[in-house]
C-alpha cells in the first residue's frame, strides 16, 4: 500500500496462471517492486484488492500464507465484469494490487487448540491461506481437521495440493454432493459429512466459508456438537469499494467488514446489525 | 487578526472580486432568475451572491468534488520489449486554494463529519485533506432558519462559528465582516472599510440575538438504543418510508453524506480511476455480483441512512452524530419524508420498550 | 408530529377533506388499504401516506398542496398491490395522476379492477417553490386560499399572492383536471383552465429559438442536474427502475462523470422512453431539486406524437399506445 494514498495499487505482475474450476482460476502475483515483495507483511486472512485498469477493482482474499512468499495467491471465480477480465490474464500481464486489507484470522489465540476447517466451493479459498499458514507452523497447533465439499470434484479448488495438505498433517475430509465415477472420497453435503465426522467440540476453534446455505446448516451442525459462538469463526463477503474503511459501502451498523472484518467470531456477528 | 469591515450591499460584488485575485472564490448565487433555489459556484465578475436563504446544492462540491480523479493510469509498451504491455499510474495534481464566500454553519459543520472518516485513519484519504486544508470558510451569521432547520438539536446553531474563518454578520445595508482565524483574519482589510462603531455595534448585537435561538427542538438522546430496538421491526420502518422513492436527493444535498463509488473510465489504452458521490438509498448500492443485496427495499435503505447519521456514527466516533440539522433532506425531499420524525419516533418507541 | 400539527394552520380543504374521509371509511373495509396525502413537516408540504386503519383515516387530506401524484406507488418496487385477486386498493388522484392510471393500464401494468379509485377535481397545485421565490417566508404557520388569492401567514405576518402565480407550470397548462377514471368523485368537477391545443405554449415558445440558442439553453439548464434521478423515480410509467441505462454496465450508456453529455444521454433516453407514454404530470420537474424544467423535453415529443400520429397517452384505456404497436405496412417508420 502506498503510505500517502490509499487508493493507489502497486502494480504487480502475475507470475502464473491455474484453471481450478470451469469458474474459478487462480493468479500467482509478484509486486513489481522487489523491496516492497520483500517487504510484504500480512496475517492469513486479509484480502487483496486486485485492478484490472479500464474495468475496476475487486477483493479477494489472499490465499497463500506469509510462511510463503515467493507470490501472492489469488483465486477468483468468474461473476461479474472484473472478475472476467481476471480470467483473461496470462502469465506476464500487469495488474494492480492494493493489499494487505481487513483484519485476518487470530491465529495467535488458536496456538494449542484443534482446528476444524468446514469449506464449500470457492470458501475453501480464505481457508487454504490458513491451513497452510497451520501447516507450516504445525508443531504450534493440534489436530487439524479439514471438510472440504463440492458439487462435483470438478468443482473441488487445489485437487492438485491435497496430498501435501494429508501429508503436512491435516485430517482432510473430501466430499462432493453426487456420486461420481472413479470418486474414492464421501458422497453429501458438508454439514451432513461434519456430523458424520462429528469432531469433539472441547478446545476446538472451527473456521467456516462457504456459500450462505452451507453455513446455515454447518452452524446448526456445530451446535449440535456443542461449539459456542466464539469457538466458531467465518468470513463475511459484501460488497467493497474503497477496502479502506472511507467509502462507507460495506457496513452492517457501525462495523465496516473491510476494516475490521472480514473475520468475525460468530459472537460478534451476533452483535452486530443483522444486515447479511 | 485584524478589526471588522463593513461591506455595503451594491459593493460586494467588488469586494469579492478583490477577494477572488487573491484566493479563488465560491459564492451562492441563484440557479436562474425564476428559481428559488441557489447553487454555490466559482465566482466570475458580474455574479451576484444571493445570500438570503440557504443553497440547495451545497458548498460540499469544492473539498469532496461529485466526481473526483483518483488516479490516471496508462497501459504503454515496454521500451525495451514491445511485445510487453506495462502500466503507468499517475496521481492527480495537488488541489488549488479556495475560499467559500456565505457558508452556513451548517455548510461547514458537514465537514467534521468527513474530517473524522478522512483523516483519522487508520487510512487517510490524502486528496480530501488536501483540498480540506487549503479551503476557507467565510461563514454567514443565519438568519433565515425554516421549519426544516434544526441545527441547534445535534450541536451546532446559527451563530454557530466552528470551522470558520471569517464571518459574516448581514447589518442594515450590508455585512460586517470579522476575522476568525489568522488564515481568514488577513483577507479581512481587502473587503471593505473599517466598520463604523455603529455597524460594529448592530452586528455584535444581531450575533448575540441569534446566539440565543434555538433552532430545532429534536432531541436525538437515546437514538442509537432505538435504532438497536426497533432495527428488526419491519413495520414501523415501512410506516416510516413507506413513500420513498428511492432517489439520491436526500444524499446528494446533505452536506455530512460522503458515501462514493470508484469507477474507471478507458478510452484506446489510457483512462482514469474516479471517484463520484454514491448514494445508499439507490438499490444497487449493495448489491453483490451473485445479484444478493442485503439490502432489498427502500426500508432497509433508509434504516441504514438513519441508522448511520443517527447511531452508527455516534458509536464509532464518540457520540458525535452525522447530521447538521441543515434540514435539506427534508427540504428536498420531492415526498416530504422529515428525518426528524423518523428519529423521534425511535427514540418514543424505545422509551416505551424499556 | 402531532406537535407539529397542533402548532401549524394548514391550507386544508376542509368540505373536500371531510367527504373524502367519509367516502374512505364507506369502503375500508374491502380495501388492502388506500395511498393518499396527509400533511407534512410544515404549512407547505403534504407527504403522501398509506392507510389501512379506521383509525389513521383522519389523517387523509385534500389541499392545492397534494401535489404528489401517487399512481407510481402501484408499479414501483414494492408495488402498493391488493394482496389477492378478488381485493382492491384505494387510490387518491387528480384529473392528471388519473391519466397515469389509464396509461398504466393501457400497457397492462394495472389491472382497473384491483382499484378503487377516489378522484379529486383539482383547481391547480401549489408549487411551493414559487411561493418562497416571491415572497421569502420565514416559518410558516398557515396557508389558505381566499378567492383569487394564495394567503400565507409567517413570522412576520400574512403574504398574499394571486392564486394563478402560485401553481406548479403543470398546472397551467391542464387541460384534464378531472380524474378521467375514478369510482368515486370527492367534489363537483372543475372548468379545465385550458383546451389541450393550448397546452404547448412553451414548446412553441422554444421551437421559435435558434439552435444555438436551444443548446445554450438545455445546456444551462442540464448543468445543473446533479444526476439524483428522481425526476425517473418519480415518473409513474418509467418503469424499467434498477434496469435503467443510468445502472447497466452491460452495455454501459453512462459514466459517472459529470459533463453536460452524459447528462444530455441520460435526459434524452429518458424523454424518448417516454415518447408518446408520457401524460405529462409533471412530477419529473416537480421533484427536482435543481429545478430544471425536465417535462418541456416530454411536452415537445408528446407535440410531435400529437401531431403525427393523432394520439395522446392516458386518455382512453382501450387504445394501444403507438410506440407500442408493430405495423409492418406503416409508411415512415
Ligand atoms: C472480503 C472479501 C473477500 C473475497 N474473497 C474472494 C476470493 O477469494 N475469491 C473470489 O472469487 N471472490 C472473493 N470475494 C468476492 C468478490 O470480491 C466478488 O465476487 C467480486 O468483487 C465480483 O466482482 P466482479 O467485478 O466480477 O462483479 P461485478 O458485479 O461485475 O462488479 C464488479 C465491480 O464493477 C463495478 N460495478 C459493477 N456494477 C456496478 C454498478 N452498478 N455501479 C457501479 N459500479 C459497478 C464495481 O467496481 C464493482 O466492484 C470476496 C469478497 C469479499 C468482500
Ligand atoms: S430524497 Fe426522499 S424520496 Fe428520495 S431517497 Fe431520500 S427520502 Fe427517499
Ligand atoms: S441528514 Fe438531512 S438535516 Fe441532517 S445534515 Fe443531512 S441533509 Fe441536513
Ligand atoms: S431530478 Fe433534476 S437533478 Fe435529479 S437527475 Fe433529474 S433532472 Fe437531474
Ligand atoms: S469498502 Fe469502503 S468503507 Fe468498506
Amino acid at each position: 500500500m502506498h503510505a500517502h494514498n490509499p487508493y493507489l495499487p502497486e502494480l504487480a505482475t502475475v507470475q502464473e496462471v491455474i484453471g481450478e474450476t470451469h469458474n474459478i482460476c487462480t493468479l500467482r502475483v509478484v509486486l513489481n517492486d522487489p523491496e516492497k515483495m520483500k517487504n510484504f507483511q500480512f496475517t492469513p486472512g486479509q484480502v487483496g484488492q486486485l485492478s484490472i485498469f479500464g474495468v475496476g477493482e475487486s477483493t479477494f482474499v489472499i490465499n497463500s500464507p506469509p510462511t510463503r512468499m515467493d507470490y501472492l495467491q489469488f483465486s477468483v471465480m468468474r461473476v461479474g465484469e472484473v472478475t472476467q477480465r481476471i480470467h483473461l490474464l496470462n502469465a506476464g500481464d500487469q495488474i494492480g494490487v492494493r493489499a494487505p486489507l481487513g483484519n485476518g484470522f487470530p491465529f495467535e489465540e488458536m496456538k494449542g487448540k484443534d482446528i476444524l476447517f468446514v469449506g464449500g466451493g470457492i470458501g475453501m479459498a480464505p481457508l487454504r491461506t490458513l491451513l497452510l499458514f497451520m501447516l507450516d507452523n504445525r508443531q504450534d497447533y493440534g489436530d487439524i481437521t479439514v471438510i472440504y465439499g463440492a458439487r462435483s470434484p470438478h468443482d473441488l479448488c487445489y485437487s492438485y495440493e491435497f496430498d501435501q495438505w494429508r501429508s503436512g498433517g491435516a485430517n482432510l475430509v473430501l466430499t462432493v454432493d453426487t456420486e461420481h465415477p472413479g470418486w474414492k472420497e464421501r458422497v453429501g453435503f458438508v454439514p451432513t459429512v461434519l456430523k458424520e465426522e462429528a469432531p469433539s467440540a472441547h478446545n476446538r476453534v472451527a473456521i467456516v466459508c462457504g456459500p450462505p446455505i452451507m453455513i446455515k446448516f454447518v452452524l446448526f451442525g456445530l451446535k449440535e456438537l456443542g461449539f459456542e459462538d466464539d469457538q466458531i469463526i467465518s468470513t463475511l463477503e459484501k460488497r467493497m469499494k474503497c477496502g479502506v474503511g472511507i467509502c462507507g459501502r460495506c457496513n452492517m451498523g457501525s462495523t465496516y467488514v473491510c476494516l475490521d472484518g472480514p473475520v468475525f467470531t460468530y459472537s460478534e456477528l451476533r452483535e452486530m446489525v443483522p444486515e447479511l | 487578526m485584524s478589526g471588522k469591515v463593513f461591506i455595503p450591499q451594491d459593493k460586494l460584488a467588488s469586494a469579492l472580486e478583490r477577494l477572488n485575485e487573491k484566493v479563488p472564490v465560491w459564492v451562492p448565487v441563484s440557479q436562474g432568475a425564476d428559481r428559488w433555489g441557489i447553487d454555490f459556484k466559482p465566482f466570475r465578475a458580474g455574479m451576484v451572491p444571493v445570500m438570503d436563504r440557504q443553497s440547495t446544492a451545497l458548498p460540499k462540491e469544492v473539498i469532496f468534488p461529485q466526481v473526483q480523479t483518483l488516479m490516471t493510469f496508462e497501459y504503454v509498451k515496454a521500451p525495451e520489449d514491445p511485445g510487453r504491455v506495462q502500466l503507468k499510474l499517475e496521481e492527480p495534481p495537488e488541489a488549488g486554494n479556495a475560499l467559500v464566500f456565505g457558508a452556513r454553519p451548517c455548510d461547514v459543520r458537514g465537514f467534521f463529519t468527513f474530517d473524522r472518516v478522512f483523516t483519522e485513519g487508520p487510512f487517510v484519504d490524502n486528496q480530501y485533506k488536501d483540498r480540506r486544508e487549503k479551503t476557507l470558510f467565510a461563514v454567514l451569521l443565519c438568519r433565515e432558519a425554516d421549519e426544516a432547520c434544526f441545527c441547534s438539536s445535534v450541536g451546532s446553531g446559527p451563530a454557530d462559528t466552528a470551522g470558520g474563518d471569517l464571518w459574516i454578520t448581514p447589518v442594515e445595508g450590508g455585512y460586517v465582516v470579522e476575522g476568525l482565524s489568522e488564515r481568514g483574519g488577513s483577507y479581512v482589510q481587502l473587503l471593505g472599510d473599517p466598520a463604523t462603531e455603529e455597524q460594529a455595534a448592530a452586528a455584535s448585537r444581531s450575533q448575540e440575538e441569534v446566539s440565543r435561538q434555538k433552532v430545532g427542538s429534536l432531541d436525538p438522546s437515546g437514538v442509537v438504543q432505538g435504532q438497536k430496538d426497533r432495527f428488526e421491526d419491519k413495520d414501523f420502518w415501512r410506516s416510516m418510508v413507506n413513500q420513498c422513492l428511492g432517489c439520491g436527493v436526500c444524499t446528494y444535498v446533505c452536506p455530512t453524506c460522503y458515501c462514493f463509488n470508484i469507477t474507471d473510465e478507458m478510452r484506446h489504452s489510457r483512462g482514469e480511476r474516479m471517484r463520484s458521490w454514491d448514494s445508499c438509498m439507490f438499490a444497487v448500492y449493495t448489491q453483490e455480483a451473485s445479484g444478493h443485496n442485503p439490502r432489498p427495499t427502500k426500508l432497509e435503505r433508509y434504516r441504514n441512512r438513519v441508522g448511520h447519521k443517527f447511531s452508527y456514527f455516534p458509536e464509532k466516533y464518540d457520540g458525535m452524530i452525522a447530521c447538521c440539522g441543515c434540514g435539506r433532506c427534508i427540504r428536498s425531499c420531492p415526498v416530504s419524508i422529515d428525518i426528524r420524525k423518523v428519529v423521534e419516533n425511535l427514540k418514543e418507541r424505545s422509551h416505551a420498550c424499556a | 408530529m402531532s406537535l407539529l400539527s397542533e402548532r401549524l394552520g394548514w391550507i386544508v380543504f376542509e368540505a373536500e377533506t371531510k367527504r373524502l374521509h367519509e367516502l374512505v371509511k364507506a369502503v375500508l373495509p374491502e380495501l388492502d388499504g388506500i395511498v393518499g396525502w396527509e400533511q407534512g413537516f410544515d404549512a407547505l408540504h403534504a407527504t403522501p401516506v398509506f392507510v389501512n386503519r379506521e383509525e389513521d383515516v383522519h389523517r387523509l387530506m385534500w389541499s392545492p398542496l397534494c401535489v404528489h401524484n401517487l399512481s407510481g406507488y402501484l408499479v414501483k418496487t414494492p408495488p402498493f398491490l391488493p394482496r389477492d385477486e378478488g381485493r382492491k386498493v384505494g387510490i387518491c388522484v387528480k384529473g392528471c395522476d388519473s391519466r397515469s392510471l389509464v396509461a398504466l393500464e393501457q400497457e397492462k401494468f394495472l389491472g382497473r379492477d384491483r382499484l378503487h379509485i377516489f378522484g379529486i377535481p383539482c383547481e391547480g397545485t401549489v408549487d411551493w417553490r414559487r411561493v418562497m421565490k416571491k415572497i421569502p417566508l420565514r416559518g410558516v404557520s398557515s396557508v389558505r386560499r381566499e378567492g383569487p388569492e394564495l394567503k400565507v401567514e409567517d413570522s412576520r405576518g400574512v403574504h398574499s399572492l394571486p392564486w394563478e402565480e402560485s401553481l406548479a407550470r403543470r398546472c397551467l397548462r391542464c387541460a384534464h383536471p378531472n380524474p378521467l377514471v375514478h369510482d368515486v368523485l370527492v367534489r363537483d368537477p372543475v372548468e379545465p383552465r385550458i383546451k389541450k391545443d393550448e397546452a404547448y405554449g412553451l414548446v412553441e415558445e422554444m421551437d421559435q429559438k435558434s439552435l444555438e440558442e436551444r443548446l445554450a439553453f438545455w445546456s444551462a439548464e442540464l448543468d445543473r442536474c446533479i444526476r439524483c434521478y428522481a425526476c425517473r423515480n418519480a415518473c409513474p410509467l418509467c418503469v424499467c427502475q434498477d434496469r435503467c441505462i443510468v445502472e447497466t454496465r452491460d452495455p454501459k450508456w453512462l459514466t459517472q462523470k459529470m459533463g453536460i453529455s452524459e447528462k444530455f444521454m441520460f435526459h434524452m433516453i429518458h424523454s424518448l422512453h417516454l415518447a408518446g407514454r408520457c401524460t405529462e404530470c409533471g412530477e419529473c420537474e416537480r421533484v427536482c431539486p435543481m429545478e430544471i424544467p425536465v417535462t418541456l423535453m416530454k411536452e415537445k415529443l408528446n407535440q410531435i406524437t400529437r401531431e403525427i400520429l393523432g394520439y395522446e397517452a392516458g386518455i382512453d384505456s382501450q387504445l394501444v399506445p403507438p410506440l407500442l404497436t408493430f405495423n409492418p405496412g406503416e409508411h415512415e417508420l
